[in-house]
């Protein structure tokens, strides 16, 4: 195959009916947008799943009335411990004063006694100790006396696991239907490409032209509309990040603990080579049905 | 190696020239490799063409075209000489019997196959069939470019071709600017420009007047001058009388040649009289049947190209 003349006559291709890859182009960068958004909000999720089962945490909360001698061992005892970092007592009166002012629902709490809420000791694990290693604390803490409850936040962190189970299947669903739309909206721009160059068609065919000959341009003309609407729509969530991220992320990460993620530069490359080979795979597929050569 | 593959794409540097692939099948040319180059280039054996299954339109057809000639073929609108070159190229296919080019039966090829016989042919159409918005040069080009020659060679061949049709200097026009007459030269340029063993011309004049259809003629015969086959369709009898080709004539799906051009008939009678057989139309089937072509039985009758 000459690649030389295939690209030539693809371009040339592409320049007549500039207007139609244009418009072609423009639906499918909103199909790949989608699917973007889709995949960026799931490269969060995860960053936030690693980071939480990266760094784990232990709340132990202590009976009311245990004495600060037992405190302070169970927190030398904990301290001890390989992979835990800090050990930090939280007495009743900072427990409800951090309540109140987290949940700034102003003078109707200041009311609450004291000891409505229980003292704790606050467990921080290095990273890499995840799960495991907050479970065996609250396992082996669990036996003391002074130890009312253990929480090691399994919950939250297997409803985030739900969470992410979720968000990759709508983004595979999302990707679906972004193949279904790169599909139907290159196989119409081919198809209308083939009808508007019928008579190029018929003249190469009666110089002896191969169908590869004749279908290899079309097929590089789809490959390039799948590449640069995933291109653009990369390019333009890209911009729309950095714009958002701004003023989000300090937010973001008081609230979760993580600073928010761009796609993985693997994951950005792979939508541009999907785009590319699902937009020669529409092309291949419109020709096979509407170009007899 | 075989010289004519239908079945695989024959290396364009291993001809004879190395990027004139198709140059041996010119008659005149010595090629020592050339076996195939005592046979005719181009046999109609028991052809026939049904476009309708109670009327063929090709019945029976025996035809010999040896390398080099220049043959018209001719005979009334909807006779069958299109059909007779469409199914040389491919385009259609025999009901019945076989057509052998260069000793290969085409109608056994495979549709992709087809694409090899067509680069070994030229071809040119009444309606020229040239791409309006591609520049003179692109549509000259594309026949080498499916060739996949070098473009420094496209560039020279292409040049070398358009001056040969007259239309040096006007590769960068747009050929759908161009006169009826210079279109058609732009599609003779491109038959030519792979230098193929056998031209097809179906109709070629039938869109010019009579002026430019004269010129055109005459650039066939100097393409066939340089040793090409040339099958040139034309029902326009004004071509025939002036040039003393071998004509094949088609009329009710038959076909009776004579090989001297209608020159030899002028003054013969006409269609209510016929012919005795000392006339110059005997002569003619005498020709055809002393060339071991089949005979027909009778005189062949070209009264209606006399008008």
């Amino acid at each position: 195959m000459d690649l030389t003349s295939t690209l030539r006559r693809a371009a040339r291709g592409m320049r007549e009916e500039a207007r139609l890859h244009v418009v072609s182009v423009s639906s499918l960068t909103i199909a790949f947008l989608c699917l973007g958004v889709a995949l960026l909000m799931l490269a969060n999720l995860d960053a936030l799943a690693s980071s939480w089962e990266r760094a784990g945490r232990v709340t132990i909360f202590l009976r009311d009335g245990a004495r600060q001698s037992d405190v302070e061992e169970l927190a030398t005892a904990l301290s001890a411990i390989p992979g835990v970092t800090t050990v930090t007592h939280v007495s009743s009166a900072e427990a409800r004063e951090q309540f109140v002012e987290d949940a700034q629902l102003g003078e109707s709490l200041e009311t609450l006694p004291a000891d409505a809420f229980p003292a704790s000791l606050e467990v921080e694990l290095a990273g890499g100790s995840g799960e495991v290693g907050s479970q065996a604390i609250a396992d082996r803490v669990s036996r003391f006396a002074i130890v009312e409850d253990v929480e090691t936040y399994r919950g939250w962190f297997s409803q985030l696991q739900s969470l992410l189970s979720a968000g990759r299947g709508v983004a595979f669903a999302l990707a679906l239907l972004v193949l279904v739309c790169v599909l139907f909206v290159v196989g119409n721009t081919i198809r209308l490409a083939v009808a508007g160059r019928r008579d190029e068609i018929e003249v190469m065919k009666l110089c002896g032209a191969s169908d590869r000959f004749v279908r290899d341009p079309f097929i590089v003309e789809g490959a390039v509309q799948g590449f640069l609407a995933a291109l653009v729509a990369v390019v333009g969530l890209a911009i729309g990040f950095v714009l958002v991220r701004g003023p989000l992320d300090a937010t973001i990460a008081s609230l979760a603990g993580m600073h928010t993620v761009f796609l993985n530069p693997v994951v950005a490359l792979g939508v541009l080579v999907a785009g590319a080979a699902v937009g020669a795979l529409g092309s291949a597929l419109s020709l096979r049905r509407y170009l007899t050569v | 190696m075989a010289l004519f593959d239908f079945g695989k794409k024959r290396p364009v540097r291993e001809a004879q020239d190395s990027h004139r692939p198709f140059a041996f099948f010119r008659a005149g040319l010595s090629n020592p490799q050339a076996s195939v180059g005592n046979k005719p280039i181009l046999v109609f054996e028991n052809v026939t063409k049904f476009h309708r299954p109670d009327q063929p339109t090709l019945r029976d057809v025996n035809l010999t075209i040896e390398r080099g000639e220049f043959v018209f073929i001719t005979g009334p609108s909807g006779a069958g000489k299109s059909t007779l070159i469409q199914l040389v190229h491919r385009r259609q296919t025999v009901d019945e019997g076989r057509i052998l080019f260069c000793g290969k039966d085409i109608a056994r090829l495979t549709s992709d196959s087809i694409p090899y016989l067509r680069r070994n042919l030229g071809i040119v159409f009444q309606d020229f069939k040239v791409v309006g918005h591609w520049t003179v040069f692109e549509n000259v080009a594309i026949a080498l470019e499916i060739l996949e020659m070098p473009r420094r060679l496209v560039r020279s061949r292409v040049a070398e071709a358009l001056e040969r049709v007259g239309l040096k200097g006007k590769g960068d026009q747009i050929t759908g600017t161009l006169s009826g007459g210079e279109q058609q030269r732009v599609a003779v340029a491109r038959a030519i420009v792979t230098e193929p063993a056998l031209v097809l011309a179906d109709e070629p004049t039938g869109n010019l007047d009579p002026h430019l259809a004269l010129d055109i003629l005459t650039l066939f015969e100097e393409i066939h001058a340089t040793g090409t086959t040339v099958l040139f369709a034309t029902h326009d009898h004004t071509l025939l009388e002036q040039r003393p080709h071998r004509i094949v004539y088609i009329d009710d799906g038959h076909v009776k040649e004579a090989r001297q051009g209608l020159r030899d008939w002028r003054g013969t009678p006409q269609p209510e009289a016929r012919p005795s057989s000392s006339s110059s139309y005997a002569h003619a089937a005498r020709d055809v049947d002393d060339r071991g072509s089949p005979s027909f039985g009778s005189t062949p009758d070209f009264a209606p190209l006399l008008g």
